[in-house]
């Protein structure tokens, strides 16, 4: 099985927690840090996106944001009835989970280097655009007896919020800079890229493990779901991705996109929006156990299904 | 020296609520406020500061009691049972 050496420093990070090092990341550079991945990551698939032609990306970014959106609606049920949570946390976990995480795609996109496969540029739009509609159907599957939302606030937060923002301008100057024009940049931007992103798990790993040591009032039924939730997403994002016709490397990427549960962007917009949900739980279980799951287990078994299915398909 | 008896409020609570209770604050009449970042330990649990939205701010407001009055109660009302809130009230003594 593949591995990519830069979740290690998440290790280090977990175990900085637990030993109660005194460790610290300053705020501002886990800022400077967080802005750096996602401009990056825009970049990227801002300059492989020029060489696609666009009008071809319409009918699979409807499936793929389709099925996205299912997610969230299929966790629901199985949080309130199998699990017997209350209505709030039900909609906010299914939210998390419905959104995206970029470091977990960084992760995929390292490992997608370090074997030297290529993936389609516009996996980058998917990232984008799977960010959103979860927050809003966790809303709305929240909003009965809740009172009233703020969808102003919301909307703000979802759409003008940093990672959208960020992730959305880097595309946008990746696609008309060009290969060409992104030069000068390449050193900061792609050559450093698994420096920083290395930095960025150690704290990831810090922050987790005040969610790891906490994991045992979550329950097994939470714990299974943080589990079995991602691994089943993959199986569609992989079987979605072949039948789209994506790359081994873009199945891959769409695999891990649905697997992956949002932790920064989905906590602070459910905060909001649904303040009776315990953002204890909906974090807990997306930092504290899917997010280690997807890169250390989850990202390996999604690159070996996805060249299983193309070598089915051969 | 003329010192204007005012009264000082300070609110702590959870940093993700900043641009909301800003509004608040202002559309209730307050002339300004001061917030800085935190980190604690309260009934709503441990919030390290770790991330962005994990910590904790403490809004400073002086103005007449009135004021800090409907500030009170704004809040009480509508984040209390939701969010890590507290206020409290001191009298303090303006001196420009």
């Amino acid at each position: 099985m593949q591995f990519e050496p830069v979740v290690l420093f998440f290790l280090l990070g977990v175990f900085a927690g637990l030993v109660r090092s005194d460790l610290k990341i300053p705020g501002s550079i886990y800022d400077a840090l967080s802005i750096f991945l996602l401009l990056a990551i825009g970049l990227q698939g801002g300059v492989k996106l020029a060489e696609f032609p666009l009008s071809e990306l319409i009918l699979p970014s409807l499936a793929i944001l389709f099925v996205g959106s299912l997610i969230p609606l299929v966790c629901f049920p199985v949080l309130r009835y199998l699990g017997r949570m209350t209505r709030a946390d039900s909609a906010s976990i299914s939210a998390h989970y419905g959104s995206v995480s970029v470091v977990t795609f960084s992760v995929g996109v390292a490992l997608l280097a370090q074997e030297d496969i290529d993936f389609e540029g516009f996996m980058i739009v998917f990232l984008v655009l799977l960010e959103m509609p979860a927050l809003v159907i966790g809303v709305m599957l929240a909003r009965y007896g809740a009172g009233t939302v703020r969808w102003g606030k919301l909307f703000q937060e979802v759409f003008f919020g940093k990672s959208i923002l960020l992730l959305a301008g880097g595309l946008v100057i990746g696609f008309v800079a060009g290969p060409e024009g992104i030069k000068p940049l390449d050193i900061l931007f792609f050559d450093l890229f698994k420096g920083i992103l290395a930095l960025f798990l150690l704290e990831m790993g810090l922050v987790a493990a005040s969610r790891i040591t906490g994991l045992r009032d979550y329950g097994l039924f939470l714990t299974s779901f943080a589990i079995i939730t991602p691994l089943l997403s993959a199986v569609v994002g992989t079987i979605l991705g072949w039948a789209l016709g994506l790359s081994v490397g873009g199945t891959m990427l769409l695999a891990t996109l649905y697997a992956s549960a949002s932790y920064i962007a989905a906590p602070a917009a459910m905060r909001i929006a649904v303040p009776q949900a315990n953002p204890a739980l909906s974090i807990g279980a997306s930092l504290g156990i899917t997010f280690p799951f997807n890169i250390f287990v989850g990202i390996p078994i999604y690159f070996w299904m996805s060249q299983f299915i193309h070598s089915l398909g051969a | 020296m003329s010192a204007k008896p005012m009264t000082l409020l300070v609110i702590v609570t959870e940093a993700v609520l900043e641009d909301i209770l800003i509004d608040e604050i202002t559309e209730l009449g307050a002339h300004g406020y001061t917030i800085v970042d935190g980190r604690g330990r309260g009934t709503h649990g441990t919030r390290s500061g770790r991330w962005t939205q994990g910590g904790n701010i403490r809004i400073e407001v002086i103005g007449n009691a009135q004021l800090c009055e409907r500030i009170v109660d704004r809040l009480k009302t509508a984040y209390e049972h939701n969010y890590g809130l507290l206020m409290y009230t001191a009298p303090v003594e303006l001196q420009n």
